[in-house]
C-alpha cells in the first residue's frame, strides 16, 4: 500500500465514473428486451447486498486491502493464494476493459488503426496515472466527474428536445414475466458493473474518514444504477428493443438520433468523450488494484516499480485474450461470469466474511486489533 | 551533461505517440461527400447512384445566383452484387473516397421496392459513417437514378431540395411523410407495424433534366414533385395511397402538424377551409370477446382560413355547427385510409403494436395471423374533436 489518503467525496466520484465506465456504452443486459432498465435496477439492488459484504469485511480490517486481510482471515498460505488470484483477476479484467475500449474505438472511429496502437496509447496514460498514485487518480476523477455528468445531462436534454423519445417502446412491461429479467440479472447486470465494486476493497483503506465509506459507496452505487437504468431505458425508448439488442453500442445510435433545428446533429463526439473517460477510469481502477495488490503480497515498498512490467503485461494480454470481437464478448458474458465473477465477487467474499465473523466472535469482537498489527 | 539528455530523448519519443491519432486521417479534399444514394436493381445486380457534392460550386452558385462555373453536384453510377461492392467499385470513376457521413437521402427505385428492400439496409446499418436519420424516399414510376439526375433551381443540391420539400409538405399539408432510415429498419423487426414512405417523381420533360439549362428557365422543364405514399408489406412495395387517404394515414400516425381541411356548407360544395394549427392523435386498443378494437381519438385546433359562403362567425352556434362538419370530414378521411390499408392487408398504422403493448399475452397468439385474419377485419372506431379557435382578421365575410 502506498501512503495516501482520499476523501469520501473523491471516492464517491471515482466509484461513479468506474460504474459508468464501459457499462454505459455496451449493450448491457439487453436480453431483457424492453425491460432492460428493470434488470439493471434489480442488479443494482442485489449489487448493494454484495457491496454490504465488502463493506463489512472492510469494517473488520479498516486499514488493510483485500490481499492483506485475506491472509488474516484464512491464514498466511491460503490468504496469499487468494491474494494472488485476486491480483490476477484485477489485471485480467483491466485487460478486458482495455480490449473493450480498443474494440469500440476501432469499430466506430478508427477503422484503419491497429488495435495494438489504440490500446497502447490508452495503457500509457493509465500507467502514468497509476504511477502517480491514488491521490492523483482521485483528483482526476473529480475533474472528469463533472464533464461526464455535463455530457449526460446535455445528451439527455437534447434527445428529448429532438423528439426521438417514444415511451411506448418501453411497453409492454414484463412481457415475458420476471423470469428473463432475473436470468439477465444473475448472468450479467449483477456482476458488471455492480459486483465489480469488489475492486474497491483495495481502495477503501485509503479513505480519510473511514466511517464515510458506507455513505459514499452506497450513494455511488445507487446513483450509477439509476443513471445506467435511465440510459438503457432511453436507448430502448429511442431505438426500440430489437435495435438495441442488435447494436454494438446502443448509446452511439441514440446520440446519432439527435437532430435539433437542422444544425445540432452528429454529436457523436459526446459519445466518444463518455467512452474514453469511462474506459480510462475503469482500466485505471482495476490496474491500480492489481498493482497495489501485487506490491502488498510480495512486500515491495515502492509499488511504482511494478507499474511498467504489469502494465505491459496487461497491454499484451488485452491483445491476446481473443482473436475477434465476437469471441471477446462471448468470453466476457459466459466464461468470465461463471469462472471468475461468481466465485470471486460472491462466493469468496461471503465465505471470508463468515470466517471473519466467526474469528472475531471468538476473540470477543475486537476489530481494532487488526489496526495495530499493520506493518507500514 | 550527457545523462541529462536521456530524459529529453525519451520525451521526444513519447511525443511521437501523439501521431497515432492521425492514423485514420482523411483530408477534406480527398473525400467525395455523398449527399444522396440511389439504389436500383439491374440484371440482378444492385446499381448504386451517388450524388456527390462539388463544394466549390455550391458556394459559388449561391453567390452568383446562376451557377455559371459548374454544377453543384455530380452523379456517378456503379453496379455490384452487394451495395458494399458497388460502393467500392465506384472508385473506378470517382477520384475521391466515398464518404457517407453527410448522406441525408436514400432513394429507392420503384422496381426494386416491388422486389423487396429488406436486404439493402444491412450495409447501411453496419456502416459507422451512415446516419440513421437519413430520409428515405421511393422513385415513383422511374429508377432512382432518373430521380437523382434532376437539377433544381432554388436549393442547388437536388437531394436537399427533396428533403426540404418533404419536411415542408409534411408540416404544411400532411399527405407525405418524412420517413427516416431507422424507422424503416425498426419496422422490419416488429410484427405489428409496416412501413410507409413518400415517393417522388420527375414532373415534366425528363429528357434534359440533368442539363444546366433545366435551371436556367423560369419554370424548369423537369421538376421534382412529391407523390403518393408507398405501402409496404414485409419489405415489399404492394401499393400506393394518395390524396385524402394519405392524409388519413398521417392523422392516425399522429404526424399531422398543420393542414387545411375544406368542407361543404349547406348546399355549397367545398366552401369553407379550416386551417389546422395543432393536432394530436391517440390510438388505443381494447379486447372485446377476444377481438381487438382500435380507438383513434383525434383532437385538432385551428382557424378559419377562407370561406365562399356567408357564415356569421360571430355566432358561436354557427362555429359549433361548422366544427361538427369538420369532424365528419376528418373522420371520413381517416376511415378511408384505414379501409385502404385493410384491403391491402398491410398494417401501416402500427395497430398491431398498439395491441401488443396493451395485451402482450393475447398478442402472442394474434401476431401469427395478424395480417391476414385480424387486421383486415379490425374494428376501427374514430372519434374526432375539432375546435375552431379564431376566424382570422375578419368575422363576417364580404360575400353575401
Amino acid at each position: 500500500m502506498e501512503r495516501a489518503c482520499i476523501s469520501a467525496r473523491q471516492l464517491f466520484m471515482l466509484a461513479i465514473l468506474f460504474e459508468h465506465g464501459s457499462a454505459m456504452v455496451i449493450p448491457l443486459g439487453v436480453d431483457a428486451k424492453q425491460d432492460v432498465w428493470l434488470a439493471i435496477l434489480c442488479g443494482m439492488v442485489l449489487g448493494g447486498g454484495l457491496l454490504f459484504v465488502y463493506y463489512r469485511l472492510f469494517t473488520y480490517y479498516p486499514r488493510l486491502p483485500l490481499t492483506s486481510y485475506s491472509q488474516r482471515i484464512v491464514g498466511s498460505f491460503f490468504g496469499r493464494v487468494l491474494g494472488i488470484i485476486y491480483v490476477l483477476y484485477f489485471l485480467y479484467i483491466a485487460a478486458r476493459v482495455l480490449r473493450d475500449f480498443g474494440e469500440l474505438l476501432l469499430t466506430f472511429a478508427y477503422p484503419e488503426t491497429p488495435l495494438f496502437i489504440l490500446n497502447a496509447v490508452m495503457m500509457l496514460t493509465v500507467m502514468y496515472a497509476v504511477y502517480k498514485g491514488i491521490e492523483v487518480i482521485a483528483r482526476a476523477s473529480q475533474l472528469f466527474f463533472f464533464s461526464l455528468y455535463w455530457i449526460l445531462i446535455l445528451g439527455f436534454v437534447l434527445i428529448i428536445i429532438a423528439g426521438a423519445v417514444d415511451l411506448h417502446r418501453l411497453q409492454p412491461i414484463l412481457e415475458e414475466g420476471w423470469g428473463p429479467i432475473f436470468h439477465v440479472v444473475f448472468t450479467q447486470t449483477l456482476y458488471v458493473p455492480f459486483g465489480e465494486m469488489i475492486v474497491f476493497t483495495m481502495i477503501f483503506p485509503y479513505l480519510q474518514k473511514q466511517e464515510k465509506v458506507m455513505k459514499a459507496g452506497f450513494l455511488a452505487l445507487l446513483l450509477s444504477g439509476i443513471n445506467l437504468a435511465m440510459i438503457m431505458g432511453m436507448n430502448v425508448a429511442v431505438l426500440g428493443a430489437d435495435m438495441v439488442s442488435r447494436s454494438t453500442f446502443p448509446l452511439l445510435n441514440t446520440i446519432q438520433e439527435i437532430r435539433v433545428a437542422n444544425f445540432l446533429e452528429r454529436l457523436d463526439v459526446l459519445f466518444m468523450i463518455a467512452l474514453i473517460v469511462g474506459g480510462f477510469f475503469k482500466v485505471v481502477v482495476f490496474f491500480y488494484a492489481g498493482v497495489i495488490g501485487a506490491a502488498d503480497l510480495f512486500q515491495i515498498k515502492e509499488y511504482q516499480r511494478l507499474v511498467y512490467p504489469l502494465g505491459i503485461s496487461v497491454l499484451f494480454l488485452s491483445i491476446a485474450i481473443a482473436s475477434n470481437f465476437a469471441e471477446h464478448i462471448k468470453e466476457g458474458l459466459q466464461i468470465v461470469t461463471i469462472y471468475m465473477h461468481i466465485p470471486l465477487q460472491i462466493v469468496i467474499p461471503v465465505l471470508l466474511l463468515l470466517i471473519a465473523m466467526l474469528r472475531q466472535g471468538k476473540r470477543g469482537r475486537k476489530p481494532q486489533g487488526a489496526r495495530e498489527q499493520r506493518t507500514p | 551533461m550527457k545523462i541529462k539528455r536521456y530524459p529529453f530523448l525519451i520525451f521526444m519519443l513519447f511525443i511521437c505517440t501523439l501521431l497515432f491519432g492521425c492514423w485514420s486521417k482523411k483530408e477534406l479534399r480527398d473525400l467525395a461527400l455523398i449527399i444522396a444514394v440511389g439504389i436500383d436493381k439491374k440484371d440482378g445486380k444492385y446499381m448504386s447512384t451517388f450524388q456527390v457534392v462539388n463544394p466549390g460550386n455550391v458556394a459559388g452558385a449561391t453567390q452568383r445566383g446562376g451557377g455559371s462555373t459548374g454544377l453543384p453536384v455530380a452523379l456517378y453510377t456503379s453496379t455490384g452484387d452487394t451495395l458494399v461492392e458497388a460502393s467500392r467499385k465506384a472508385s473506378k470513376q470517382i477520384s475521391r473516397i466515398p464518404y457517407y457521413s453527410h448522406t441525408n437521402l436514400v432513394v429507392i427505385g420503384e422496381e426494386l421496392a416491388k422486389e423487396g428492400i429488406q436486404q439493402i439496409f444491412d450495409a447501411v446499418e453496419r456502416n459507422p459513417q451512415f446516419r440513421p436519420t437519413a430520409n428515405i424516399v421511393i422513385a415513383r414510376k422511374q429508377t432512382a437514378k432518373q430521380l437523382l439526375s434532376v437539377l433544381t433551381p432554388i436549393d442547388k443540391i437536388p437531394a436537399n431540395q427533396m428533403i426540404k420539400t418533404l419536411e415542408l409538405t409534411e408540416m404544411m399539408w400532411g399527405e407525405n411523410v418524412d420517413t427516416r432510415l431507422r424507422e424503416v429498419i425498426e419496422s422490419f423487426s416488429l410484427a405489428g407495424k409496416e412501413v410507409i414512405m413518400s415517393s417522388f417523381y420527375v414532373d415534366g420533360n425528363r429528357k434534359h433534366s440533368d442539363d444546366q439549362n433545366n435551371v436556367r428557365t423560369m419554370e424548369p422543364t423537369a421538376r421534382l414533385r412529391a407523390a403518393e405514399l408507398a405501402i409496404f408489406k414485409k419489405g415489399k412495395l404492394i401499393g400506393w395511397i394518395g390524396k385524402e387517404e394519405a392524409r388519413g394515414v398521417l392523422w392516425i400516425l399522429d404526424k399531422i402538424k398543420q393542414t387545411a381541411v375544406t368542407v361543404d356548407w349547406k348546399e355549397e360544395k367545398e366552401a369553407v377551409s379550416y386551417k389546422v394549427v395543432r393536432a394530436k392523435t391517440k390510438v388505443t386498443a381494447q379486447l372485446r370477446n377476444g377481438k381487438p378494437i382500435i380507438f383513434v381519438a383525434v383532437k385538432t385546433e385551428g382557424d378559419i382560413g377562407e370561406t365562399f359562403v356567408a357564415i356569421d362567425f360571430t355566432d358561436p352556434k354557427q362555429i359549433v355547427a361548422l366544427e361538427k362538419v369538420m369532424q365528419q370530414e376528418i373522420k371520413a378521411e381517416i376511415e378511408k385510409a384505414a379501409h385502404v390499408a385493410q384491403k391491402k392487408k398491410s398494417d401501416i398504422f402500427g395497430f398491431g403494436e398498439v395491441v401488443h403493448r396493451a395485451y402482450p399475452k393475447e398478442w402472442k397468439e394474434m401476431k401469427k395471423t395478424w395480417d391476414d385474419k385480424y387486421f383486415p377485419k379490425l374494428d376501427v372506431q374514430v372519434k374526432v374533436e375539432s375546435f375552431i379557435r379564431r376566424t382570422g382578421l375578419r368575422t363576417r365575410s364580404y360575400i353575401q
